[in-house]
């Protein structure tokens, strides 16, 4: 009774569960990122800095185009960094989901594993 | 009856409650095996031993022990389709019960559960005390499992611990005495069910909001703001409130901004909780749900601090400059909503406040930057009179007082913070005594602002950590010097059970009005008076002298605590109609006025003497006050005088008495009679008297009840004398003597004080003075002395009369 309780739940509802913890771990650290609002806003001006329409002769209003302009790019610098590094951790978290799931499917085996190896005597050549 | 028939002791979530409570102890054993297993594992295989594999592989299974424990039976999810009482039941209380359960195995069951223990504290009902009271009879499990399941399904929810009371106690023959006897209701407990599962939303709510909402990059489109992060606190982190009391108000706000409108004005008392409606809305807008519309989504909520801007730049000017440089960088950053808590602040001079309207006014009627005021009623009409376009041109949201079920709401959320700050805990009763008390007690705050705050200061009285009803009650008594609480110490008990006895020692004869004064104190501390009304209304009739405002005095002395405790008004004062404003006066404006004085001293005999002089416009003024207990005052707040007894005097009639007496009438035969003269003579109106609980008459003092007067005056002299050891006597011709020279029929025993103290100071003056007395003596008058004393004065009287003459 134990041990089928065990398996029913663990290839069950607690697959299950694992799955969608992992998936709200990645939700999460999308929503940390902000990806999606990074690429939005990946042009508009950093911090507001430059922002606004500036009245003025020509050469007022070209130097405020240059600041502005400016203060984009170093946004969409700012901003690209961070999507890479964003993009970065995700890809690590969900190569870590997939990982913690294959292992989550093969634990219930690794006693019978081990006492296979343990009896076939082998070990690896580098330890 | 079958229990099993609800319930189902072999269904798999019955296993698994069980299983997880078996494990429980386990667990760490467990993990720490899991660890231990795979170090051991790996070093043997580091070490060249292929056993390694097998101890390794072995880990997994302490591993998926403790993580089924963890993630499946610690908390057995419950079925979707829940029909009996395992499928309801909360995993904890599911492990305790055996198979055929009875009531005490469910008591036991629920005093080792969380909500148990939240029951046991909040209310006073633990699963042990049930144990006690509860039967050994398993069809009783029957009805109960019945009614849990049914009150499951009412609430939507799981049977909990309180579910389980709550049936346990609506089967008990004695529920209404121990539910009386622990100041609660079934109502409570009901909502004591709703309280535990709210507390458990708001815990889930918080754990699932994230750590930097919006993200890393949330503020980088929006523009630095260094002046007002160091003049403004961001209000925006604040834990979110989900009680629901102000949802429309806060839908409002957000329909208002997100249009464009610019400015609102929230205006309402004191204590409503404006403040806080902003740190909820701001709260929203952090952590955005689908009903916040997209524009607010991430909106910065800044409360500007009045006094570091003002400790920064203290002149008119130089606060405008700074201000302006303020909103104009909120106005840059596209994300800012600025709110002027306490608006009038920036509205008005005065200590702590400076009018800068001039530069926020073209702000607010611009619209441009979202802005959010706060004041109360009298702020925003006194501004809007010297600012017409603040009325015109800001949307104003009024904020109620909440209503008992929006307080309670309220309370409930806010109690986890008060009792983190005050290291105490709240017990259920003790929130309803506060609503109960603070809506009287209180003044200037409404609510909830009334409740939390007297909770606050009833933390100070918490009996071993825990914040009572009687923690509250003596918040209260030791603020106001109310009592609050029905009859507590014996010495209290003997005082109210001998209060005549105890009057008698101060005041002589009039046996009736002693009576029904003690009498209705009696039934106010007894708790079976209506609450509604003042403890008592009586009005004293008859002629001067005969001990009205002697007992007035004597009950302020022997229960209310000193005579102090008077308030006392002469009528005579208030004749004209302008005096009504005298009497309801505001505190600033007159600290001597009734409501003023009954604001400081709301536990005190209030003395209306001679009321029959007042002005019409007075007594019109005091019938609601006689009626009700409550008075408007100046600023039209309730002032109450619930804990008050009210005694109005008056001589009206005092001849008529005096003739029915020389015709050899008792009081008794010819009372009622006189109040229907008195009616008659519409000195006053019939409609005054009624609001009288008694209407009593005084009699005049015959010579038996005159010689104890003289006895009552003695002892206060000798009390007087007392520093010096001497003790004085007076014979009985003299006592007879002195009752004789005492007693005027126009004045009544008034000039008996003067007299006695007369003859026996001036005797023991000179008995001292000749050395015939010496400290530690006793010394008794006699007639002699006594009439050399009188007569002496008597003479001088005349001979100063003939001369004047």
């Amino acid at each position: 009774m134990f041990l089928v309780g065990l398996m029913q739940w663990w290839y069950g509802r607690g697959w299950a569960e694992e799955a969608s913890r992992i998936g709200r771990r990645i939700k999460g650290a999308a929503d940390f990122f902000s990806i999606g609002q990074l690429f939005k806003t990946l042009f508009s001006p950093f911090r507001q800095i430059s922002a606004g329409r500036v009245g003025g002769s020509l050469s007022i209003q070209f130097r405020a185009f240059i600041d502005r302009l400016i203060s984009r790019i170093v946004g969409a610098f700012v901003r690209s960094g961070t999507i890479l590094v964003g993009l970065v951790v995700l890809f690590g978290h969900l190569l870590a989901g997939a990982v913690a799931l294959a292992i989550w499917l093969i634990l219930p085996i690794l006693p019978v594993a081990g006492f296979i190896l343990m009896a076939i005597d082998w070990i690896p050549r580098w330890m | 009856m079958d229990v099993n028939r609800l319930f189902n002791y072999h269904s798999g979530r019955a296993y698994r409650a069980r299983l997880g409570r078996q494990l429980q102890p386990w667990i760490i054993v467990l993990k720490v095996s899991t660890v231990a297993t795979l170090l051991v594992g790996v070093g043997l295989l580091f070490a060249g031993f292929a056993a390694g594999w097998a101890i390794f592989g072995l880990a997994a299974i302490p591993a998926m022990i403790s993580e089924w424990y963890d993630r499946g039976l610690k908390h057995v999810v419950h079925p979707d389709v829940r029909q009996t009482v395992d499928d309801m039941l909360e995993t904890q209380l599911l492990a305790q019960l055996p198979e055929q359960p009875n009531p005490k195995d469910i008591a036991r069951a629920i005093s080792s559960s969380k909500s148990g223990a939240f029951f046991a504290v909040r209310f006073g009902i633990g699963g042990g005390f049930i144990e006690q009271i509860v039967s050994d009879n398993r069809d009783d499990s029957v009805v109960i499992f019945e009614r849990a399941v049914q009150l499951a399904k009412d609430f939507d929810s799981l049977i909990c611990s309180g579910v389980l009371i709550v049936a346990i106690l609506e089967q008990l023959p004695n529920r209404d005495t121990l539910l009386g006897h622990l100041q609660l209701s079934e109502d409570d407990l009901l909502r004591g069910i709703h309280w535990f599962h709210r507390l458990e939303e708001i815990i889930k709510h918080q754990e699932s909001l994230p750590k930097s909402p919006g993200g890393i990059g949330r503020d980088w489109t929006f523009g630095w703001i260094p002046y007002l992060s160091k003049f403004g606190t961001n209000v925006s982190g604040t834990p979110p409130v989900i009680n629901g009391v102000r949802d429309e108000i806060i839908d409002s706000m957000m329909a208002s901004l997100h249009s464009g409108r610019g400015a609102l004005n929230l205006v309402g008392p004191t204590g409503v909780g404006k403040t806080e409606i902003v740190t909820e809305l701001a709260s929203r807008l952090m952590n955005p749900s689908e009903d916040v519309p997209q524009g607010l989504h991430y909106r910065q909520v800044f409360m500007l601090d009045a006094s570091r801007l003002l400790s920064a730049a203290s002149e008119k000017g130089s606060l405008e400059s700074l201000v302006q440089t303020i909103l104009s960088e909120a106005y840059l950053a596209k994300n800012i909503i600025i709110c002027l808590d306490n608006a009038q602040l920036f509205f008005e001079n005065g200590v702590g406040s400076l009018d800068i309207s001039s530069v926020l006014m073209p702000i607010l009627e611009a619209g441009r930057l979202p802005m959010i005021l706060t004041m109360d009623e009298q702020a925003y009409l006194r501004i809007s009179r010297q600012l017409p376009s603040l009325a015109s041109g800001v949307q104003r949201l009024s904020v109620p007082a909440t209503d008992e079920f929006g307080t309670f709401k309220v309370l409930e959320e806010k109690i986890p913070v008060l009792e983190y700050r005050f290291k105490v805990i709240y017990m259920y009763q003790a929130l309803k005594e506060a609503y109960r008390l603070s809506a009287r007690y209180v003044y200037d705050i409404a609510m909830p602002g009334q409740s939390i705050s007297l909770l606050e200061s009833a933390a100070e009285y918490a009996d071993n950590g825990i914040v009572t009803a009687g923690s509250v009650q003596l918040a209260v008594e030791r603020a106001t010097g109310i009592r609050t609480t029905t009859v507590g110490t014996d010495s209290e008990r003997d005082t109210l059970l001998n209060l005549e006895a105890l009057i008698h020692e101060r005041m002589i004869g009039q046996d009736r009005a002693v009576a029904v004064v003690s009498d209705a104190l009696r039934r106010a501390r007894a708790g079976v008076r209506n609450q509604q009304r003042p403890v008592g209304t009586f009005l004293f009739l008859g002629p001067t002298g005969v001990g009205k405002t002697e007992l007035a005095k004597s009950l302020a002395a022997v229960y209310y605590g000193g005579e102090d405790s008077i308030i006392r008004l002469d009528m005579n004062e208030f004749v004209t109609e302008d005096d009504v404003t005298r009497l309801i006066a505001d505190g600033t404006e007159d600290p001597n006025s009734l409501t003023a004085r009954v604001m400081k001293q709301p536990f005190s005999v209030i003395l209306l003497d001679e009321i029959e002089k007042a002005h019409s416009s007075v007594l019109s003024t005091l019938l609601q006050l006689l009626d009700e207990g409550i008075l408007r005052d100046g600023r039209n707040r309730e002032i109450s005088f619930r804990d008050t007894i009210i005694i109005a005097t008056s001589n009206a009639g005092s001849d008529r008495i005096q003739e029915y007496i020389h015709r050899g009438y008792q009081l008794e035969q010819f009372e009622e009679k006189f109040v229907d003269e008195l009616v008659d003579s519409r000195l006053f109106h019939p409609e005054f008297l009624n609001r009288f609980d008694e209407i009593v008459v005084f009699r005049p003092l015959i010579k038996a009840e005159l010689l104890m007067v003289v006895d009552i005056i003695l002892k206060s002299i000798n009390k007087i004398l007392d520093d010096q050891k001497i003790s004085v006597s007076v014979t009985a011709e003299a006592r007879q003597y002195l009752v004789d020279a005492g007693y005027d029929p126009r004045l009544g025993a008034r000039p008996m004080r003067r007299v006695v103290q007369r003859a026996v100071e001036s005797t023991v003056a000179k008995q001292l003075l000749a050395g015939n007395l010496k400290p530690g003596e006793s010394f008794e008058l006699n007639l002699d002395q006594v009439k050399s004393v009188i007569d002496t004065k008597q003479r001088a009287d005349q001979l100063m009369a003939d001369r004047l003459s």
